[in-house]
This record gives structure tokens, C-alpha cells and sequence, in this order.
């Protein structure tokens, strides 16, 4: 199913021409993705068109990757429907891509007793929106929601560890992997302030 | 916890697709043909599940099954009583394992009588409780009714035996759960796995069925199997061709 060669993508992906498009949940790009990858989880309700909206009007030659055959031909139908051009589609997941030679990005997942007992060894970034820090943050941790990060990135340190923490750690996930990518020390805390407080561990409040 | 009943209303068939939201590792319960593997794989990549484990309560006799068609498709094996006579390679559950998901795990515990293979998944959240919250229960207690006895072997002394061997998986086992615990069997309505009193609601509880379901309130075991005898239905049409299927054995002539 693949028009182009893995090797010859990801050239255009690192010279910035072609996007590759992790469409796994963000559970599971968080765990490992291929490198430079965007993650872009995959659902049945015009995702295609989803995509698209994200493009902002460009219009690059996009990659799949998918763990399997099932999901990467309905995204792939899906951009095909939504006008997108797809000469690249990669199904045997991120075992497959190790096993091709292919680089792998991994972010540490760290529980929330983790966290809490070893808080003094992270700056813990919490990327919700403002709106949603009225139930309490983590004591010490400073807020950048998730869409001025691009532009606060001077505020993180690459000597430290960083613990990046959202609502249920989705939205964090994709932050840490992001970051990671930038060649930050990044850990991803699961389950999110849901399961932080779900575990009463202490919360600062305004 | 994430949990999605999938439910076939034609043949009265309910599947299972839960997980864990903090890990993002899922687990699909008797995936049904009807349905379709791809049906499974598409919901629980839009719930943020990866599926980690396919599990089959019993080997099915009165529908085909998905599971080893997901099972191919996704790169696992599927897991099945360690009891089950399939002709395929597949993970052995044995009483007491324990499928871990994250914050969310299974509890296999065996319980027999509609086929020898069954097996029930006691369904528990960490991030809630450690009491289990529900339970898959296959083939065993039904809402209503329980699984009928008579599908792997009709000579009459095999199917006493069967629904024997029901009377104490439900008494024993089944029964032993809180009563705020939910009872989601693998059969309502339609099917043909149940009897008489099989209702048409897909769930109850494990403290409505002790108080109001009949074969529950028979303490005497020879009553029960004699109740439960008198009270079958017709066995599903191609019952013995659909578990061969299921088996993975060609279908006998």
C-alpha cells in the first residue's frame, strides 16, 4: 500500500516538506511515535476534514502512521475524501518502524504517586487553560496552557526534568512528546489532575 | 474506567469494549461477528484505547465470533478458559488471573455449567473502589434467567451435570459479589442461550437478580436442574456447526 519508500518520506518530513501524521491515541503516541511524527488521533466523524482545518489551507503530502492495517486505511480514506494528498502509509506500528531501522521517540510516564514523591526533582508545567485551574494545581507548578508553549519555551530549563500535566493527560502527552522532540528532559504524568486529586495528594489553589 | 457495552440486538448478543483512560490500554469481551473486528478497532481507537487483550468467556455456540479475526488484525492472542477445546494457539486463563489494564483489571473466575470453558470477568477500578464495580458474567446468570446447559454435549446425563455445575458457579461464585455490583451477561432479549425468563434488558444488578431472579431462589440443587431442564427452548438453529467454527475445526458433514 506504500507509493513511496519509508526512507525517501521521511527526507521530505526532515526538510520540512511532507508531514507524517501519528494517528494513534495519545496514550499510545506518547508511549513511542517515529520521530518528528505530529500526533493526530483518528476517529470516524471527518477526521479528514479535521485535518484539513489544522493545515490552514496548505496543502503538504501527508504520512500515516497506524499500528495497523484497520485504522490506517480509514484515515487514509478519510484525507482522500477531504481533498489531502496521502503518498505514504506505514501500518505496522512503532515494532515495525524499530524493526525498518526507524527513529523512535519515547516519553516517560510517571504516576501521580510518583510525582508526588519525588516533586522536588521536577518542574511540573501544567499546560490546562485558565479556566480550568480553579479546582486546585499542583504546589509549585508553574501554568503555560498548551497553545502559548511555542512562545514560553525560554521559561523551561533543559538542564531539569520536567513533569508536563493536564486534565487526564491526553493534551499533556502530546505537549511532553513535543517537547521532547525540542530536546527537553520531559515525563508525562498519567491519568492528569483527575487522578492527582482522585488520589488526594495536595492541590494549591488561587 | 471506560466502558462500552456493544450489543447485537438481532441475536440478543452483548460485547464489551472497556479500558483504562489514564493508560490508555483496553480490553475487548466477546467480540461478535455481526459487528465486525474492524467495528472494535475503529471505537477504542476514538476512546484512546489501545485494545491489549481479547478475551471470550466461552467458546460460543449460537453465534460466530470476532475474535480471532481481531485478534489477527491488532497482532494479539486471544484469551479463552484455559479449559476451552479450540484448535488455535491462545493465552490460557486459569482462576484468579488477573488481566491488567492500569488502574482498571479482570478477574478471571471460572464458571462452568453452560459449557465447560466459561468464565466470568470481575471488573474493578482502582481510581474508585477496590470492590469490584461489575461483572462480565458470560453465560452463567443471566438477567432473569441463567445459560442454559444443553449446547456442548445433549445426552441427558451430560447436560444434569452441566447445569449442575451451574447451580454451584452461581451460588458459589457469582453470587458471592456485593449487591451494588452490575451484572452484564453476554445474552439478553433474543437469544437462544437462555430460557423462558431471559428479559430483554441487556443489565441488572447482582443484588436485583438475588432478590427477584427465580432460579436464584432455588436453594436446592436437583430442584434447579430440574427447573432449568424443563424450562429450555430450542437449541440455536446450526448450534453445532457455528462451535465448530468457533472452535476453529472444519465443520463437521
Amino acid at each position: 500500500m506504500e507509493s513511496m519508500t519509508t526512507q525517501d518520506f521521511m527526507d521530505q518530513v526532515q526538510q520540512g516538506t511532507a508531514i507524517l501524521l501519528d494517528v494513534n491515541p495519545p496514550h499510545t503516541y506518547s508511549k513511542a511515535h517515529p520521530a518528528g511524527s505530529y500526533n493526530f488521533p483518528f476517529h470516524r466523524r471527518q477526521w479528514g476534514h479535521d485535518v484539513k482545518r489544522a493545515l490552514q489551507g496548505q496543502n503538504p503530502p501527508i504520512g500515516i502512521f497506524a499500528e495497523n492495517t484497520v485504522v490506517a486505511d480509514a484515515a487514509k480514506n478519510s484525507l482522500l475524501e477531504a481533498g489531502l494528498s496521502v503518498p505514504f502509509v506505514f501500518d505496522q506500528g512503532v515494532k515495525g518502524w524499530e524493526e525498518a531501522g526507524l527513529p523512535v521517540a519515547r516519553v516517560h510516564d510517571l504516576t501521580v504517586d510518583e510525582l508526588a514523591q519525588n516533586l522536588e526533582n521536577y518542574i511540573v508545567v501544567d499546560v490546562r487553560e485558565p479556566y480550568e485551574l480553579r479546582s486546585g494545581i499542583i504546589p509549585g507548578a508553574i501554568s503555560i496552557p498548551m497553545g502559548q508553549l511555542q512562545q514560553r519555551i525560554a521559561e523551561l530549563d533543559k538542564s531539569r526534568a520536567h513533569a508536563i500535566v493536564c486534565a487526564s493527560g491526553s493534551r499533556s502527552a502530546s505537549v511532553a512528546a513535543w517537547l521532547s522532540q525540542q530536546g527537553f528532559n520531559v515525563a508525562n504524568v498519567v491519568g492528569g489532575m483527575s487522578l492527582w486529586m482522585g488520589a488526594r495528594h495536595p492541590v494549591q489553589r488561587a | 474506567m471506560i466502558f462500552v457495552p456493544m450489543w447485537d440486538g438481532s441475536m440478543g448478543c452483548a460485547s464489551f469494549l472497556l479500558g483504562d483512560e489514564a493508560s490508555g490500554q483496553g480490553m475487548v469481551v466477546d467480540p461478535l461477528e455481526n459487528l465486525g473486528a474492524d467495528s472494535y478497532i475503529l471505537s477504542a481507537a476514538e476512546l484512546g484505547l489501545e485494545i491489549t487483550a481479547i478475551v471470550e468467556t466461552h467458546v460460543h455456540a449460537d453465534h460466530h465470533s470476532a475474535a480471532r479475526e481481531l485478534a489477527e488484525k491488532t497482532g494479539l492472542m486471544v484469551s479463552l478458559s484455559h479449559l476451552a477445546p479450540v484448535s488455535y494457539a491462545f493465552n490460557p486463563l486459569t482462576q484468579g488471573d488477573i488481566l491488567d489494564l492500569g488502574h482498571v483489571s479482570a478477574t478471571i473466575w471460572e464458571t462452568p455449567g453452560h459449557t465447560p470453558d466459561s468464565i466470568s470477568l470481575v471488573i474493578t477500578d482502582s481510581t474508585r473502589s477496590d470492590e469490584p464495580w461489575l461483572v462480565l458474567s458470560g453465560d452463567s446468570l443471566f438477567v432473569g434467567d441463567v445459560g442454559r446447559p444443553d449446547l456442548v454435549d445433549p445426552t441427558p446425563d451430560m447436560v444434569k451435570a452441566a447445569a449442575l455445575d451451574q447451580f454451584h458457579s452461581i451460588h458459589e461464585k457469582i453470587l458471592t459479589l456485593p449487591d451494588t455490583t452490575e451484572l452484564y451477561p453476554a445474552h439478553y432479549g433474543a437469544s437462544a442461550c437462555g430460557g423462558l425468563f431471559l428479559s430483554p434488558k441487556p443489565v441488572s444488578t447482582i443484588g436485583f437478580e438475588r432478590r427477584w431472579n427465580r432460579f436464584v431462589q432455588i436453594t436446592d440443587p436437583d430442584q434447579f436442574v430440574d427447573q432449568v431442564l424443563m424450562l429450555l427452548k430450542p437449541p440455536p438453529e446450526g448450534a453445532a456447526d457455528i462451535r465448530a467454527a468457533n472452535l476453529g475445526v472444519p465443520t463437521p458433514a
